[in-house]
């Protein structure tokens, strides 16, 4: 590392603990160097998970809630194709807006934590790739529309489920292990309300779950 | 040690705000140089001299890695830089209780 002439020296305590007004740092200074300096640092590195807990809640209910709609009633059922494409477009912005958020309170941290991050993206990238081949293996293999549907609301908060639970071991993280658990017990769930009522047994499970986490998050990180 | 038992090399406002910030950091993480600066809020020389003091003394580590504009400086805090801390953060705590209690 490249330097300048080092500012501090001298017996005891150096110049440089000398506070801004060139009085020795005292103990009580000290600590409070320690409670403000700790507290933004905390508060500077930590994502806000509540924001994209609200992001993905809303996504969720509002997507899924709108293919539920598009999809009901349906004689025979043939899916929801318009909404379909709304519904990814939702989700995609939601997740580039949760990512964003994500590496504001990231920025420049490296390390474990970065190399972690890689792998949760790749484990969730891989995850709906495969949904995606199992719902092309599905169709070849000469699945039916209803089949398909269920598949296609089903399988990505199964995903998304196991992401969490999968996080959760990582960070022993309680409150996003019971987020992990009820999406995947929402997506095994919802698969027996038929290929239209799935998309709102999942809208409202894991949207609702998710609104619920962004409420009390904050709160139960404090407890 | 200074004579209250303090030890120097964390003892200076600057040094104390850069060793508290890389301890609030996960276990394994580090801190790119540009962000440390911003949160710390010292010019980079300044910043320079307080981590190569820190280095001295095997509190903090700094690793440099690509070349030119993709330089990244990255700065973490060793083991023996957070048992320091601690170390430090007990006995400050011992010079408030006694203040009060005298």
């Amino acid at each position: 590392m490249n330097g300048t002439a080092d500012t501090t020296g001298g017996a005891g305590m150096d110049e440089a603990a000398a506070t801004d007004d060139g009085s020795p740092m005292g103990a009580a200074e000290a600590a409070a160097i320690i409670r403000e300096t700790g507290q933004r640092a905390r508060q500077q590195f930590r994502v806000s998970h509540r924001v994209t807990f609200t992001i993905w809640g809303f996504g969720l209910l509002l997507g899924y809630g709108a293919l539920w709609l598009a999809a009901r009633g349906q004689r025979p059922f043939h899916g929801p194709d318009p909404a379909a494409f709304a519904t990814v477009v939702l989700l995609a912005n939601a997740s580039a807006a949760a990512g964003l958020l994500s590496a504001r309170a990231e920025d420049g941290v490296g390390g474990l934590s970065a190399v972690r991050q890689r792998i949760y993206f790749l484990s969730v990238f891989a995850g709906l790739a495969a949904m995606f081949a199992l719902e092309g293996a599905l169709v070849r293999a000469g699945a039916g529309r209803p089949a398909i549907g269920v598949f296609e609301a089903s399988a990505p908060v199964l995903v998304a489920g196991l992401f969490y639970v999968i996080t959760s071991a990582v960070w022993l993280d309680w409150p996003v292990l019971g987020l992990g658990i009820w999406l995947v017990v929402a997506a095994a769930a919802g698969g027996f309300a038929g290929p239209a009522g799935v998309w709102g047994v999942d809208a409202l499970a894991a949207g609702l779950a998710y609104l619920v986490m962004a409420v009390i998050e904050p709160w139960v990180r404090q407890s | 040690m200074s004579q209250d038992g303090l030890d120097p090399v964390i003892h200076a406002p600057a040094r104390l705000r850069i060793v508290v910030t890389l301890a609030a950091l996960r276990d394994g993480d580090d801190l790119s140089f540009t962000r440390l600066q911003e949160l710390i809020g010292l010019t980079p020389g300044n910043l320079i001299t307080h981590l190569r003091k820190l280095e001295d003394a095997g509190y903090v580590t700094s690793e440099k890695n690509g070349s030119g504009v993709t330089a990244r400086t990255s700065v973490a805090l060793t083991l023996s830089g957070r048992a320091a801390l601690e170390r430090y953060t007990t006995v400050l705590r011992q010079l408030l209780d006694s203040a009060d209690q005298g």
